[in-house]
């Protein structure tokens, strides 16, 4: 749980008795994911990228907008996912205001990263494989780990094992403290 | 409830849980990868453990909105594994930069910045990645249960059951790490 100070040792019986916070929270998004799969669909995140990427090409370039297959594939932004990921905005800024956490600015997460502008890049190369990634997967976390694999889907089960494969091994090439 | 709404309040509780079990600080996500603290990978475990069983259970009497995506062997593999070095390198994934924004992490915009540069990469890549990486061994929406025959419900509880187990056996933290809530 929150209070117990990581550095003091826990006797065993009182973390028994005491659900860890990610099993609480992890229960509790188990029956958000299953509540959405029953109102409308499988939550997902990374479609909304390129629908947001086709709602401004079709203002600026309609002609390339209409001939490109892939941004008529994924469609209109006005779509369920769309208005999860705002509501994933208004929900991260609520929770960190309600229980009054700050959230640093930036967040150094590898050694290499000794300046601002470095960990700039990271997040911004970072952010762009993800995408890439997704998209030729056909979800993220939470289209292809949470809800695929709530569904079974034999796909997102290997997909969650080369992200857990390249992100493990990816994360201890780059160690080197912080 | 219309979809749009639902998916909306779906999108907040979603986005609260996200930012209060940790999961959009990159630190965390980085302790998960390197092993140090797998808190987020037990709430992910927990979540699709208890999902499942929900959506198998339920579907038996109500109706399920399934949307299962195909298996073609190749884009989802190797998209994966460039998914997963991206994960590693930012710390970041598609939803929980969104969080991350709500929250005021600057370095989560520039992650949510990226992702629309590499959307749009493969935007105007498609039609050179898609016969080649999309089209060929694609084995279409296959399940645990359609490829064994045997029942999603059973399926789903044994795998549930599977993941319960990891969570509650694996330790959370391999060493002292630093001062991490969880």
């Amino acid at each position: 749980m929150a209070g117990i100070p990581v550095s003091t040792p826990v006797p065993v019986g009182q973390t028994i008795a005491r659900p860890s916070r990610w099993a609480v929270l992890g229960a509790l998004f188990g029956v958000v994911s299953a509540a959405a799969i029953a109102l409308y669909g499988p939550i997902g995140v990374s479609g909304t990228y390129p629908r947001l990427i086709g709602a401004v090409l079709r203002r600026i370039t309609p002609a390339y907008a209409a001939a490109n297959p892939y941004l008529v594939k994924m469609g209109s932004l006005v779509t369920p996912e769309t208005m999860l990921v705002v509501g994933l905005l208004i929900g991260g800024f609520v929770a960190a205001r309600v229980a009054r956490t700050h959230a640093p600015a930036i967040e150094r997460v590898h050694a290499s990263e000794t300046s601002t502008a470095r960990r700039y890049g990271d997040a911004f190369l970072g952010g762009f494989l993800i995408l890439f990634g997704a998209r030729l997967a056909g979800g993220c976390t939470s289209g292809h780990i949470i809800s695929g694999i709530t569904q079974l889907a034999l796909s997102s089960i290997l997909f969650a094992a080369m992200v857990f494969a390249g992100g493990i091994i990816t994360a201890k090439l780059l160690r080197g403290g912080d | 409830m219309s979809p749009l709404f639902s998916a909306l309040l779906v999108g907040i509780a979603m986005g609260a849980l996200i930012q209060r079990v940790g999961a959009s600080s990159p630190r965390m996500i980085l302790a998960s990868l390197r092993l140090e603290n797998i808190a987020i990978i037990k709430f992910m475990a927990t979540t699709i453990a208890v999902g499942t069983v929900l959506v198998f259970v339920l579907g038996t009497w109500i109706p399920m909105h399934f949307d299962v995506k195909p298996l073609y062997v190749l884009g989802v593999a190797i998209g994966g594994l460039v998914f997963g070095i991206g994960f590693a390198v930012g710390g970041y994934c598609p939803g929980t930069c969104v969080v991350g924004m709500g929250e005021g992490r600057r370095d989560a915009l520039a992650a949510f910045i990226g992702g629309i540069a590499g959307a749009l990469v493969f935007t105007l890549a498609y039609t050179l990645i898609e016969p080649v990486f999309i089209r060929p061994m694609n084995y279409g929406k296959v399940t645990l249960a359609s490829a064994t025959g045997l029942p999603p419900v059973v399926v789903a509880i044994v795998l549930a059951a599977l993941f319960l187990t990891g969570v509650t056996v694996l330790p959370t933290r391999r060493r002292a790490t630093r001062d991490e809530p969880v």
